[in-house]
């Protein structure tokens, strides 16, 4: 059984900077980290590993990644946690891709690790909140894809059950492998690696490969392949201000029902 | 050497600006972190040396007693007032300059109030609040920001403790294993006496001449003392004055549990944060398997920062809070076999020496019969954070636990045990905790700095039998403790709730000896009164 797990790496700062000049996020060098929500991806990956090879199968799980040659070291965290081996799409010719862009890289990259069984990934990244590199890879690979998976229950070689999040509540739902699964952060918990991983980490394989050694189109890649624009990006001005209602309770209570009536509310 | 009469207090108060009467809305500073309740006829919130001086002058005509507080976070009880005044200093929390010396170190000189947590923000972001600083502080400053990240090494698990509180106990934490408690890392202290004189301390200026110290203060007056004759012993300490042969005089201040005079700054010595910290959690099947380790541990693994221990009543009180508690879901879930663990830090210079230190770690917990599979290492700053949570969800589970069964029987307060022994009496001091603890049929938790052979042993008594119990089993290991030549506390202090045990570690001789110290600064035993000795030993005063 192969599981391929995506992951992405983030910035490792949650209190995000704004240029106010450029509108652009502020990447101060602060080091990356793996997106808290692929991460919850791997140890769903790690958990499925246990369970079938303890039953004796045999399970491969591959971190994949597209980003810049430091992403390695994120990857290999990920193999000293329990994963098999690791795959970095990694060019400049990647660079700028949108979703559709890297939705088509990462499926390159599956392609080329061979016919997957089950791909996982973060329901969104942390930094982008889109949300649509699972079902995209799903639709380029066209395979069934399950959104927002918050439990696992069940996964044999030929389908897996789970429960996933909806507007209406939550959905049990079964798919036929391969499929491909986004998972949210809180479905698990992501194990610490042990001594013996993180020895074995140092000497696993990762394979780095450019646009032209994954067998992609250069013109479905990176800027040239992303027809997403970004037309204008700002900082929400913050408004202050605020009015204080005074007298008794029921007096600041009338007050309020005004303000709200006068807001059209 | 009774609390003055309300009347004189009420005389003391009228007009004054800093000092209030002790009302109901001040009831939360009857108490410190170890929830015994002491009473106060007035209270002051002072913001300047020159504020504590002033009402120190005032109280000192009737000598009222007087108890210094800080962020009350002690377990000793040291804050908790004992009639009187509390000055509590929680107010005086600016940073007053920054030193970098001609080696390229930095000295940040802090008000008391300063809380830890805070410190620990301040130098991670290399932004300090910097009003009113001069332009030396500016430039060091400004030095501080293009240097490697800096920190204070003093690490207590309660991270809002304040630092003239921190020094006053000589705090420690899980890091004093590598860097020692909080005293090496106070260069300059000024401490104001009971009568609103200053003295001021720095690092290798005044030394004692054997056992005999005198200091001038700021008046001019020369206060002599003769210092107490016993040894210090070879373990953790934090039982009493600190002296040594010619000792420098700010060491004695340091540990003084608020009884010599009132820290009004202090000048903590910072050091780079080292490039790579990384945190191993080593799970064991049993209790002598985790013994070995740490032995091993701390004789070949040069770059250990801190070796922590938790017992297996500790590791089952966590699984249920994680089962049973939301707010402690998110722990890290323990292997069914894991039955106790330790931890320990390696602090290094880079990655390599990090693996090797690793290495170095897997082979000693094979070697004391664990495994390499069933340890957690944490490279990143979330798994760091998430072992630090693991670490501190033992003492406030216990916490909760307590509180839970005094709400049954209100008899009940917590036990926790502070003692430390030399190296060579691990084993040993382990030992006597099982057996005595098993003949007296109570049920326990122990975790701590087993690095330097100091748990807390926490008695959870289910009743107020077993409170007593529980109490009474601690003056035989102060005894046996002693016998082993280690202290009665390593890092919390004396306080009030452990005079009894450094009595027993140092005979009433000895404790007569501290008492003339005291009185030599604080001739009417005003200050932290209730600390360290019973007021009878101060009763005629100098």
């Amino acid at each position: 059984m192969r599981i391929i797990v995506c992951v992405k790496a983030v910035p490792s700062t949650t209190e995000v900077k704004m240029d106010p000049v450029t509108n652009t996020i502020v990447r101060d060098g602060a080091q990356s980290v793996v997106n808290p929500f692929d991460s919850t991806a791997l140890e769903l990956a790690l958990r499925i590993k246990d369970e079938r090879e303890a039953l004796g199968d045999d399970v491969r799980v591959t971190v994949l990644s597209m980003g810049i040659p430091d992403t390695e070291r994120l990857l290999r965290d990920c193999i000293a946690r329990g994963a098999d081996d690791g795959l970095l799409l990694s060019d400049r010719a990647f660079a700028g891709a949108d979703t559709l862009a890297t939705s088509y890289a990462l499926s390159c990259g599956i392609r080329h690790l061979g016919r997957p069984d089950v791909v996982i990934c973060g329901k969104m990244a942390v930094d982008g909140d889109t949300a649509q590199i699972g079902p995209e890879i799903a639709g380029v690979l066209d395979v069934p894809c399950i959104a927002d998976v918050r439990e696992l229950l069940a996964c044999d070689g030929n389908c897996l059950r789970v429960r996933r999040g909806t507007d209406a509540g939550i959905e049990l739902v079964e798919a036929p492998l391969p499929a491909v699964i986004t998972v949210a952060k809180d479905a698990a918990q992501l194990r610490m690696p042990a001594i013996c991983g993180v020895r074995a980490s140092l000497a696993a394989p990762v394979e780095v490969l450019d646009v032209a050694g994954v067998g992609a189109d250069p013109a479905r890649c990176g800027l040239a392949g992303s027809p997403t624009q970004v037309v204008r990006s700002f900082v929400p001005e913050r408004s202050s201000g605020g009015a204080w209602l005074e007298g008794s309770p029921a007096q600041q209570a009338e007050q309020l029902v005004e303000l709200v009536e006068g807001m059209g509310l | 050497m009774d609390a003055p009469a309300a009347g004189a207090e009420e005389s003391v108060r009228q007009g004054h600006p800093l000092i209030r009467a002790f009302t109901a809305e001040f009831d939360d500073y009857r108490h410190d972190e170890s929830r015994s309740q002491g009473e106060a006829q007035s209270i002051s919130f002072p913001q300047t040396e020159e504020d504590v001086c002033e009402v120190l002058r005032t109280l000192h005509g009737d000598h009222t007693p007087i108890t210094v507080q800080g962020a009350r976070t002690g377990l000793a009880a040291g804050a908790m007032p004992h009639g009187g005044h509390v000055l509590n200093l929680s107010r005086m929390n600016r940073c007053l300059g920054l030193r970098r010396d001609a080696d390229g170190s930095f000295f940040l000189l802090v008000q008391p109030g300063v809380v830890l947590s805070e410190l620990r923000k301040y130098l991670k972001g290399k932004s300090i609040p910097s009003a009113g600083w001069d332009e030396s502080s500016l430039e060091a400053l400004s030095a501080l920001q293009d240097a490697p990240e800096q920190m204070f090494p003093t690490d207590p698990t309660e991270a809002s403790a304040c630092l003239g509180g921190m020094a006053a106990c000589n705090a420690s934490g899980a890091r004093s294993f590598r860097y020692g408690p909080m005293r090496p890392h106070v260069t300059a202290l000024r401490l104001a006496l009971a009568d609103g004189d200053v003295v001021d301390l720095r690092r290798g200026q005044v030394f004692a001449r054997g056992r005999h110290l005198e200091l001038s203060t700021e008046a001019g007056r020369t206060i002599s003392v003769d210092l107490p004759t016993y040894d210090m012993p070879h373990a953790k300490n934090a039982s009493g004055y600190f002296v040594q042969d010619d000792m420098d005089a700010i060491d004695l201040v340091i540990g003084s549990d608020g009884t010599l005079g009132v820290i009004t700054q202090l000048e903590l010595a910072l050091m780079p944060t080292p490039p790579v910290i990384w945190g191993v959690s080593c799970f064991f099947a049993d209790e002598h398997q985790a013994l070995d380790a740490t032995v091993g541990l701390r004789d070949e693994v040069a770059s250990a920062a801190a070796i922590e221990y938790f017992d297996p009543a500790s590791l089952d009180i966590l699984r249920t809070q994680r089962e049973q508690s939301t707010a402690f879901s998110a722990l890290p879930l323990l292997a069914a076999d894991a039955a106790c663990c330790v931890y320990v830090e390696l602090h290094c210079q880079d990655e390599d020496l990090a693996l090797a230190e690793l290495d170095r770690v897997g082979g000693i917990v094979e070697r004391a019969g664990g495994s390499e599979a069933a340890t957690w290492v944490a490279r990143t700053e979330l798994d760091r954070e998430s072992l630090q949570f693991f670490r501190h969800a033992v003492p406030e589970s216990v916490n909760m636990l307590i509180d839970a069964r005094r709400r049954t029987d209100p008899a009940i307060t917590k036990l926790g045990s502070d003692m430390s022994v030399p190296d060579d009496r691990l084993h040993d001091v382990i030992e006597l905790y099982r057996t005595t603890l098993s003949a007296a049929g109570l049920e326990a938790a122990a975790w701590g700095h087993i690095g330097n052979n100091h748990l807390h042993v926490n008695v959870l008594p289910r009743s107020s039998e077993e409170y007593a119990r529980g109490k009474a089993l601690f003056g035989e290991w102060a005894r046996e403790v002693t016998s082993m030549g280690g202290a009665v506390s390593a890092e919390h202090g004396v306080g009030k709730l452990k005079r009894d045990f450094l009595a027993i570690m140092y005979g009433e001789e000895h404790l007569r000896e501290m008492a003339r110290v005291k009185l030599a600064f604080d001739p009417y035993g005003q200050l932290g009164r209730g600390n360290l000795f019973d007021a009878s030993l101060l009763e005629g005063g100098a």
